[in-house]
């Protein structure tokens, strides 16, 4: 090994331990913060009045969602990967798009769509003269709500590895069960489900991180989960020491779910070893079970997409008379986000290229653990940090730490696509590199940047979704004018002006749409190739 | 490499938010450039409405003093603003609820600051004794009730509300909410603890069901029949009888308004909101003058028409969008108790049940 090539691997990891550092430190900032801060009530005291009922509110929540994303996920990726029925086709991919909608969002159009004067209720009166106490109509203003709310959002997580896991069984495995005689529902629970279920573990573990991150719908429908808790420990209670402990405990949390998911994407389908490696074909369904499966399907997207998404289409053309001036919005969301992105991208692209080999892994879960923190515990840190050193929270330094905590949110995400992209790329590529014996900037140029190019875009749009949706955060760091399109919905919600709020939450809701319907189709396009 | 791309970016990201002021700037008519053309006035608020940019337009116009404006709930700013303590930019703070406002007076952000043409608009009633704050408009807290089940007399009291005739009646929105606050806090001022925690006790045994939403969805409750009664500020049921759709002026519609009174003769629950000048205001004289200017007629307009409060010309009469108004008298209570006795309320409202 010549001199050359060892500068250059020092300053490749140097470039790598510097990323990893900017990534990790807003968090590290947060933890050190829950662990020192003092000050405050006693431990006992806030054990007692705050963490344990915040804690069990919010364990409670994950369960719920849990329950039902499982039971509205692993069923239709199994319809849609292993039989044909009427709208298979479109299920395929438009079961995604739920996704798309923030779960603040989610939590508006709920309450509106069930509240007493909302359609559904609404209809039940004219249709049968009864008064609203005669009848029950179950509303979202509860701990049920909030995690069907969740749920209806963050499902496609468990839908999509689902999918993947049940496209890619074995066929022998599967027509060995059937010729053994075992029926559909024996070969999905003894079979197919078993050896699916790291890559399900996996799904719901990344969903249920999301859903302890959540801030926006929790608060809108008054639960007093963890993320809530922190925000109103500091800003009602002004208790900087109880919000960071708070903190602490909803960071341990998302990590737990952060390893199971690293843990269980290392684990292989035990029936995955097969030779015959080939997509089983969908098979037919008697004609009751094929209607069956569509109007699972059907039921689950119109619950989850349709009816929520058209409500707000339907509500923003209905009140285009309120709509709020959102121009100064608009342009911060553009500003914050593109800021975010940029960085975001930077430490994506510094963190893939000087991450590869033997670090990649490390480089995963340094992006993992980013991405893990809830905007809220980060922005709390960075908060404290302000007060600390007695930096103004709505000057322009905060408004670089948010740029900051969106790169160290958001990395992971925008990372995934350029790690794929590598990933593409054959060994020898980089062997004839060094044999040429392109280095340094010239290599970064000619050679490495091409190669991630393709996951460039993904990776880009994947980020200023992320960004221009993310609102705890947001909420706590922002300066003086610098209002998102998520605050300001989130701010005339509270105000209890939905009607303003419909039209920001759609704008946001249709940006999302993008990299959601890019991620379905190329994720097809994949199944295609194979 | 890295390290010049992140530092492009965050020259970038200055020079955006850098020219996202001047252009503010530049925004303002020239003719003001001259001596004002540097002052500025930062102001907290608890408001967003469409109106107050143009409220804080016509200031910068009339003046040339630049506005930055940061807007959250109260609550938020009032801890952002112990956290900046004596470096904090804001000049002024505006919030709803005098309960909102003495918070900021309570933990030491405020400066008492009078001139004579504030103390002559507004009442003395509607403000603090030593100018720490000033009431803008009036916000009357009141019962929306449903007229063909319920008649105006069992409701036109604050204690009939505990009666058990109306058992199954009352919705009404969670105790932490600062008008649930203020209410309970003059309840305490009017009829004493006991009697009003005997009340927030009567008042829970006559839910319809366990507080939740905002005013807006009591209204709404009511007018669909799930309850009769609904606690509620008057501007959330004037928005929904001067909304664009149907459903909502059916809404209003199907409901009835009543100033309850204390029975005994007194004024009525009116609250405000406030206004107050920063204890680290740098130029508090410009920020009075601001004041001053919200209390012009012009000021005035702006800052209620959009919100549906009562201007304080028009103090004692309750017009509403329908056409109607009905008259009131301010109470006798001081808008201070509303802070002072904050804390009781909450605690007889945990004692009582009252989520």
């Amino acid at each position: 090994m010549n001199l050359l090539t060892t500068y250059q691997g020092q300053a490749r990891r140097l470039t790598f331990l510097t990323m990893a550092g900017f990534i990790l430190l807003p968090v590290a900032v947060a933890i050190w913060f829950g662990l020192t801060l003092g000050g405050g009530d006693t431990w006992s005291h806030i054990l007692n009045n705050r963490l344990a009922p915040y804690t069990a509110t919010t364990l409670g929540m994950l369960f719920l969602v849990a329950a039902q994303v499982l039971l509205i996920a692993v069923p239709a990726a199994w319809l849609v990967s292993r039989y044909k029925f009427p709208g298979r086709a479109i299920f395929n991919w438009a079961l995604v798009l739920p996704l798309a909608v923030p779960g603040y969002v989610m939590a508006y159009v709920w309450a509106e769509l069930s509240g007493v004067s909302g359609p559904f209720q609404t209809f039940i009166r004219d249709m049968t003269g009864l008064r609203a106490r005669d009848y029950f109509f179950p509303d979202v203003y509860n701990l049920p709500g909030l995690s069907f709310v969740l749920a209806t959002t963050l499902f496609p997580y468990v839908y999509i590895t689902a999918r993947a896991a049940f496209a890619n069984q074995s066929l022998c495995t599967l027509e060995a069960a059937r010729s053994l005689g075992a029926s559909h529902y024996r070969t999905f629970w003894r079979v197919a489900l078993p050896s699916a279920r790291p890559a399900i573990v996996a799904g719901l573990a990344l969903a249920l991180m999301e859903a302890a991150a959540d801030y926006g719908a929790a608060d809108f429908l008054g639960i007093p989960t963890l993320g809530v808790g922190i925000v109103r420990a500091w800003n009602s209670f002004g208790e900087p020491a109880t919000a960071a402990r708070l903190a602490l405990v909803l960071i341990a949390i998302a990590f737990a779910f952060m390893i199971l998911e690293k843990v269980s994407r290392g684990q292989r389908g035990s029936q995955q070893t097969s030779s015959r490696w080939r997509s089983p074909e969908p098979q037919s369904l008697s004609r009751t079970n094929a209607l069956l499966a569509s109007a699972f399907c059907g039921v689950v997207l119109l619950v989850s997409f349709i009816l929520p998404v058209g409500r707000l289409l339907w509500l923003s053309l209905e009140l285009r008379a309120v709509t709020p001036d959102i121009s100064g919005p608009l342009i911060s969301t553009l500003l914050l986000a593109s800021f975010g992105t940029i960085l975001g991208l930077i430490s994506a692209i510094a963190l893939t290229l000087s991450g590869r080999g033997r670090s990649r892994q490390a480089g995963r879960l340094v992006t993992a653990a980013g991405y893990a923190a809830p905007g809220a515990v980060l922005a709390l840190g960075a908060v404290l940090f302000l007060s600390s050193s007695n930096l103004s929270i709505s000057g322009p330094f905060s408004l670089a730490i948010l740029v900051w905590v969106y790169a160290s949110r958001f990395t992971a995400a925008g990372s995934e696509p350029l790690q794929a992209a590598l990933e593409r790329a054959p060994k020898s590529l980089d062997h004839a590199t060094r044999s040429l014996g392109a280095t340094g900037f010239r290599r970064l140029l000619r050679v490495d940047l091409p190669l991630i190019s393709p996951g460039l875009w993904a990776g880009l749009l994947i980020l200023f979704v992320e960004t221009l949706k993310e609102l705890p955060a947001t909420l706590m760091l922002r300066p003086f004018g610098w209002d998102t399109l998520a605050v300001e919905a989130y701010k005339y919600a509270a105000d209890e002006r939905l009607a303003q709020a419909v039209f920001p939450s759609l704008l946001i809701t249709l940006a999302g749409l993008a990299p959601v319907l890019l991620l379905s189709w190329q994720m097809s396009r994949s199944r295609q190739v194979q | 490499m890295k390290q010049i791309l992140s530092a492009t970016a965050f020259a970038a990201l200055l020079l955006t938010a850098c020219s996202q002021q001047t252009a503010s700037d530049s925004a303002q008519p020239s003719q003001a450039a001259s001596a004002t053309a540097s002052k500025s006035l930062q102001i907290y608020s608890a408001r967003h409405y469409d109106s107050d940019k143009a409220l804080y337009a016509a200031f910068e116009e009339q003046t040339g003093v630049r506005i930055d404006v940061r807007e959250a709930k109260s609550d938020q700013l009032l801890e952002t603003m112990k956290a900046e303590g004596q470096n904090s930019p804001a000049d002024l703070i505006i919030a709803a609820d005098a309960g909102a406002v003495w918070r900021f007076q309570d933990a030491g952000l405020t400066q008492g600051y009078v001139t004579p043409a504030l103390e002559e608009q507004v009442p003395a009633s509607m403000r603090e004794a030593e100018g720490n704050w000033y009431g803008l408009s009036n916000r009357v807290r009141l019962v929306a009730y449903d007229p063909e089940r319920i008649s105006e007399d069992q409701v036109d009291e604050w204690v009939k509300l505990a009666d058990p005739a109306l058992q199954g009646e009352i919705c009404v929105r969670s105790s932490s909410n600062i008008y649930n606050l203020s209410l309970m806090a003059e309840l305490i001022d009017r009829l004493g603890e006991a009697e009003a925690q005997a009340w927030a006790e009567g008042v829970v045994a006559n839910m319809a069901r366990s507080p939740q939403g905002g005013d807006t969805d009591q209204i709404r409750a009511v007018a669909a029949g799930e309850c009769s009664v609904a606690i509620v500020n008057h501007y959330y049921w004037s928005r929904l009888a001067a909304s664009s759709l149907d459903r909502d002026t059916k809404t209003a519609e199907a409901t009835a308004l009543v100033i309850p009174s204390f029975g005994d003769g007194q004024g009525a629950h009116v609250n405000i909101t406030g206004v107050a000048i920063t204890a680290s205001a740098e130029d508090p004289a410009l920020a009075a003058q601001f004041v001053e200017f919200l209390l012009t007629e012009s000021g005035q307009a702006l800052l209620t028409s959009e919100t549906q409060e009562v201007p304080l010309a028009r103090l004692g009469k309750l017009d509403l969008p329908t056409g109607n108004s009905i008259a009131y008298t301010v109470s006798p209570t001081p808008l201070e108790a509303f802070g002072e006795n904050q804390a009781d309320a909450q605690r007889i409202y945990d004692l009582a049940g009252w989520n």
